[in-house]
């Protein structure tokens, strides 16, 4: 019987809802706006081919779509930071890429050290 | 010993050496725990050197490829058991190599990563149609030198070198919390993956068999083991100890492969990320041939078909209709659309699984006498060898629990 | 070691890879089959090469993956055509005169002849 048990746990926590489950999607947001941001900067020093720059740029907001469509959450602070990340222009400023990428990290840290 | 022959082989060996999982790994390993997992890339590049030596030297005294042996060693129902265990482990690698080449490509051209992955797929297969074994080494390995911008690139970044060298001292970081060692578990057992993956010597002995390797290519093979491999990982280090320089900071934890390009494109500009993309290219597309043509080796060398690329392909039909079916299914599972940072860790996650099959086999053949005459392992080798099959076992068990743990890395 | 001396089954001949006289591999010694009756001394008759003689060494469900992959073809090798068994077995005679290449044969029949450098 105790198996049952262990595995309707592992089945109850897969179907988990909340931060807790939401976080490898901030994770994954914050770095993708960093990347963004990384790339972005170079681009703007001209250190960058424009081919490279914008195929990086499609596959990072594809990347960030794919994290704000898994949240479980899609209305808490984070899910709306992710949101408004995605409605960023593709050569939004890297200061405001990074501060966005901040504020994400600072939700990570929180939910980490809950 | 020719030395021409030697330097072009070594020069191989380390243009071959990084694929897109090593490459994957040590941007995530530097911009996670900085310089820390420097160790774990050494510790497996030793590993790595240790059995590619002894696969190298079975091919060469016994003439006969790994996988014949092993399945003379294992019997038929434990052979087919580690034939499928292989075949599936490297299927997903190629696949995964497949998607990396492509979407190198897509970087370079800008044209659709689908499309990519069928040219690709086309281009390696008319590659290895085309050129003789020594050709299809030589091109993709020497035109993976490019993968030396990353090295270059560390030293243009002016990097902490007293923490780099104590990067190579075995450590697990100060302070971590579990969730972050757990993490740190996961990554030393995948850089081990990464960087002993089982079709890296099936590759290298079949090839030994290709090249007509003897007694007297002893000295040769293990030249190229140590110095090959020995100074290829150190491109795997450069790019690991570039993204704790750049990427750790400013929190960038590569999830997209073309990250890494900008390690060279930082301090390079537009030259250095064009070189970058080239070494990228040709190191993973080397890989999807040799992780293609090891599993057509092993298939072959199992059921007993005529196989080879020193012979035409219509001379070994089975195995060229194997090694195009394998790029075929590889180029399918691409296509599902199936993102290749998820093909990268499936690969890392069979591989690891596979690893103690594939090694202990490799053991068992050259420490046994009647294949090996007086060049059977020495103590030195068999120390070495038992130690690294004890440890790759431990990473085999270790690996599924830490994988769900910390999510695949992702803490 | 000749086929008249005394040999172990399984750890010094089954799944030994196959030569012929001009040093092609010609496939894994996959079964043996004996002669001889209950009560009586069995004799090694002939080795026993192809996918089809796995059937009685693995389970039904594998034998059908087998099949898929590598067919069910069987070729027989008289032990009087076995010239020396050692680290792998050689006949004495090309492998073409036992029908040991008919798979390759009919697998390269539609394969392209050019390209190849």
């Amino acid at each position: 019987m105790r198996w049952k048990s262990l595995l309707l746990l592992m089945l109850l926590a897969g179907c988990s809802k909340g931060p807790e489950a939401d976080l490898q999607a901030i994770k994954q947001a914050r770095s993708l706006a960093a990347e963004w941001a990384l790339v972005n900067e170079q681009a703007s020093q001209g250190k960058l081919t424009p081919t490279y720059v914008q195929s990086m740029r499609e596959w990072l907001h594809y990347q960030l779509h794919t994290s704000s469509t898994s949240l479980t959450q899609p209305d808490s602070p984070y899910g709306e930071e992710i949101h408004a990340l995605l409605t960023q222009p593709q050569d939004a400023r890297a200061e405001e890429l990074r501060a966005r990428a901040q504020k994400l990290k600072q939700i990570e840290d929180s939910l980490e050290s809950a | 010993m020719n030395p021409l022959e030697l330097t072009l082989g070594i020069m191989t060996a380390v243009g071959g050496f990084v694929d897109i999982s090593e490459l994957v790994f040590a941007a995530k390993a530097g911009s996670q725990f900085g310089y820390a997992l420097v160790w774990v890339f050494a510790f497996s590049t030793f590993g790595i050197i240790v059995f590619s030596e002894m696969s190298g030297r079975v091919a060469a005294v016994a003439k006969q490829p790994v996988f014949n042996l092993m399945r003379h060693r294992l019997g038929l129902k434990l052979g087919l058991v580690a034939l499928a265990a292989s075949i599936i482990s490297n299927l997903i690698t190629c696949a995964a190599e497949i998607g990396g080449v492509a979407l190198v490509l897509n970087y370079l051209t800008g044209a659709p990563y689908p499309l990519m992955a069928i040219v690709i797929t086309l281009l390696l297969i008319s590659s290895i149609w085309v050129l003789s074994f020594k050709w299809i080494e030589r091109v993709y390995g020497l035109l993976g030198l490019f993968m030396i911008v990353f090295a270059v690139a560390l030293v243009a970044l002016r990097p902490p070198w007293g923490a780099i060298a104590r990067g190579f001292v075995p450590q697990v970081p100060h302070g971590l919390s579990t969730k972050e060692l757990l993490t740190f578990a996961y990554f030393v057992v995948a850089i081990i993956s990464a960087v002993m993956f089982p079709y890296e010597v099936y590759f290298y002995s079949s090839g030994g068999i290709e090249e007509g390797w003897g007694p007297k290519d002893l000295i040769t093979n293990r030249v190229t083991a140590i110095l090959g491999m020995g100074l290829g990982s150190l491109l795997g280090i450069a790019i690991l100890s570039n993204s704790a320089q750049l990427f750790g900071p400013t929190h960038v934890d590569p999830v997209i492969p073309g990250s890494v390009a900008l390690e060279a494109a930082i301090p390079f500009g537009k030259w250095g990320l064009i070189i970058a993309l080239l070494g990228m290219f040709f190191a993973v597309a080397g890989a999807a041939v040799e992780t293609c043509l090891a599993n057509a080796y092993s298939i072959a060398q199992f059921f007993g078909w005529i196989w080879g690329r020193q012979k035409q392909p219509w001379e070994a039909p089975r195995f060229t209709i194997t090694w195009i079916v394998l790029f075929a299914l590889a180029l399918a599972i691409v296509l599902t659309g199936v993102d290749v940072m998820t093909l990268v860790e499936f690969a890392i996650l069979f591989s690891i699984l596979v690893l103690p099959l594939t090694y202990l086999p490799l053991l068992m053949l050259s420490g046994d006498r009647k294949y090996m005459g007086q060049y059977v392992n020495g103590p030195i080798g068999k120390t070495l060898g038992w130690i690294y099959f004890a440890v790759i076992t431990l990473a085999a068990i270790a690996a599924l629990p830490l994988y769900f743990l910390t999510s695949g890395g992702n803490g | 070691m000749t086929p008249d001396s005394p040999i172990k089954l399984v750890s010094e001949l089954l799944d030994l890879p196959l030569y012929d006289t001009e040093g092609v591999y010609c496939g894994v010694v996959d079964d043996v089959e004996f002669s001889g009756r209950p009560g009586k001394d069995l004799q090694l008759k002939a080795l026993l090469v192809g996918p089809g003689a796995y059937a009685g060494r693995v389970p039904g469900w594998a034998m059908s993956l087998v099949k898929l992959v590598a067919g069910d073809r069987l070729t027989r090798v008289p032990l009087e055509k076995v010239r020396s068994i050692g680290t792998a077995v050689h006949v004495e005679c090309p492998g073409r005169d036992l029908s040991l290449h008919k798979s390759e044969a009919s697998a390269g029949k539609w394969m392209p002849r050019w390209g190849a450098l």
